[in-house]
């Protein structure tokens, strides 16, 4: 793109972003002053933290560090085989097509109301936010991965093929193991984002530390809710350490080379 | 056979046909008659090819790139249907389909599986579905495997990842995944064109001690002297079409050479400069 017309483009998109700020109401005389105000007044009930809920809090955080392991680990299982369907240099449009079909439609139905569902399927608790987590895994994993096995060499998919092997060992024997590192990366970080999903999906009812959270909202206990605030960022940061460290263990030094 | 007129009368006076030690003598295992291919919205890449191959010897295909020896491999191989034209495999006795093995020039090796695995995946044509599910391979298939892989020097590297073995040594898993399919012909694409000129002679021998097994090669390469030394017989495409073909024990490197800048189309007019002042 030459400069001049990137300069222009620019330009365009920050005036867009202007305009509908404005539109929302952005720029009124003391809008953002009197949100600033508020936020400070909001900020003075949040804290400071309050310690005594703690061990209750974190037997909750334990559940949805539960809930998202079980839930990523299901659907994982699922994701796999119905990204294989999906890999058009495996299957012919009718399968690959279906199988994009269901993974397009959970991918884009909010994770929030996958949790409803699942909270009508099953009732309160945890086991709603395991079955909603998975089936918002399978259309985000199913995605990653059929585009992982997608971008295997084709090279790799011929030499194996010209052995007379059937598709099915054709994925078993040289798009996984190709794809292995990327399967394994995007596992790692499914259950990172599966943390802080499964916290949201308390929210309805799906048990875990985001019930919690709901209460002291509705209660106005504020001091509380700052408390579980602290204690899912801790955890969030916790998992994204263990992740590092198991991506640096699982994965071979040579995929660093690609 | 038919060839382009220009190359049914010797350019350069050629050896007797003698007897030689490596004449092909094994019967044809492939055939291709009038063989033409385009890739989807592409330009002609086989223009009316006619050969065949057999199952004993080195045939080596030499040609510049874009001559259509990899879309010739590949149309052998059966990962590619002709537009027009066939190409017919033998019956062998029993009724049987010859075994074709394939290794594409970057080989096509899984480079996170160890040497082992990678030349397992060769016998996954006789292996049920679900032992190649599990990856659990018949304790006979597996004493295979590392008797091929011993014969071609890597006992030592058998359980080393691809990805952490050397460029000859990869090229040695890619040859053991082909002989674990017990083929009757293997196609190689550009075998040795990557290799250092020690290697590529290893490679070479390895492929010669294979023959006498009674396993055929079709190589391509670009190295006319490699062609010269190695092959029983040498073939040379341009633009599609099959324009050379003889006994390599017939054929010199210089002579070779001098056929495949003919076959170039760019140095046409080089070569009428070069005839005219009586070089040639």
């Amino acid at each position: 793109m030459n400069p001049r017309l990137r300069n222009t483009v620019g330009l365009g998109l920050l005036i867009v972003s202007v305009v509908i700020l404005a539109r929302f109401g952005a720029w009124k005389a003391g809008t953002l002053t009197s949100a600033m105000g508020r936020l400070l007044e909001f900020s003075r009930l949040l804290l400071p933290p309050r310690w005594d809920v703690v061990p209750a809090l974190t037997a909750s955080m334990f559940e949805t560090i539960q809930i998202a392991f079980a839930g990523t680990m299901l659907g994982w299982v699922f994701a796999l085989p119905m990204a294989l369907l999906g890999t058009r240099t495996l299957f012919g449009p009718a399968s690959s097509g279906f199988a994009r079909g269901v993974i397009g439609a959970l991918r884009s139905i909010p994770s929030i109301l996958l949790g409803v569902v699942a909270v009508v399927a099953f009732g309160l608790g945890p086991l709603a936010g395991v079955f909603g987590v998975a089936l918002y895994t399978v259309g985000y994993l199913g995605k990653l991965y059929y585009e992982a096995f997608e971008s295997v060499d084709t090279e790799v998919l011929e030499a194996v093929k010209s052995v007379g092997t059937t598709r099915l060992q054709l994925w078993r024997h040289a798009v996984l193991p190709e794809a292995m590192p990327a399967v394994i990366s995007q596992l790692l970080f499914m259950f990172e984002y599966n943390i802080r999903a499964s916290a949201i999906l308390g929210f309805v009812g799906a048990g875990g530390i985001g019930y919690y959270m709901l209460g002291y909202v509705q209660m106005l206990q504020y001091r509380p809710l700052t408390t579980a605030i602290l204690l899912t960022f801790l955890v969030v940061m916790l998992v994204d350490r263990l992740s590092l460290w198991l991506r640096q263990r699982l994965l071979p030094d040579w995929t660093a080379a690609r | 056979m038919t060839f382009t007129p220009a190359l049914a009368e010797p350019a350069m006076p050629l050896a007797q046909p003698s007897a030689s030690p490596r004449a092909v003598s094994a019967c044809a295992l492939l055939r291709a008659s009038q063989v033409s291919f385009a890739y989807k919205n592409g330009p002609v890449v086989l223009n009316g090819v006619d050969l065949s191959v057999s199952s004993g010897g080195v045939t080596m295909i030499l040609g510049r790139s874009g001559s259509g020896k990899t879309t010739l491999l590949k149309l052998f191989a059966r990962l590619l249907s002709p537009v027009q034209g066939a190409v017919d495999a033998a019956s062998l006795p029993g009724g049987k389909q010859p075994v074709v093995a394939y290794i594409p020039q970057t080989l096509g090796l899984v480079r996170g599986r160890t040497a082992l695995k990678n030349t397992l995946a060769g016998a996954l044509s006789r292996t049920g579905w679900w032992r190649s599910l599990l990856g659990h391979f018949p304790s006979d298939v597996v004493r295979q495997a590392h008797a091929i892989l011993e014969r071609v020097g890597l006992a030592a590297k058998t359980h080393e990842p691809v990805a952490c073995l050397s460029g000859g040594e990869r090229q040695r898993v890619a040859i053991a995944r082909a002989l674990m399919m017990r083929p009757n012909l293997v196609l190689a694409d550009e075998f040795v064109s990557q290799l250092d000129a020690v290697t590529t002679r290893e490679m070479l021998d390895l492929m010669r001690a294979q023959t006498s097994e009674g396993t055929g090669f079709v190589v391509t390469t670009h190295d006319p002297e490699i062609a010269a030394e190695y092959a029983d017989r040498v073939l040379i495409m341009r633009n599609g079409r099959v324009v050379f073909e003889a006994e390599a024990a017939n054929v010199s490197a210089r002579m070779l050479l001098d056929r495949l800048e003919e076959a170039h189309p760019l140095d046409d007019q080089r070569r009428v400069e070069r005839s005219g002042q009586g070089v040639d």
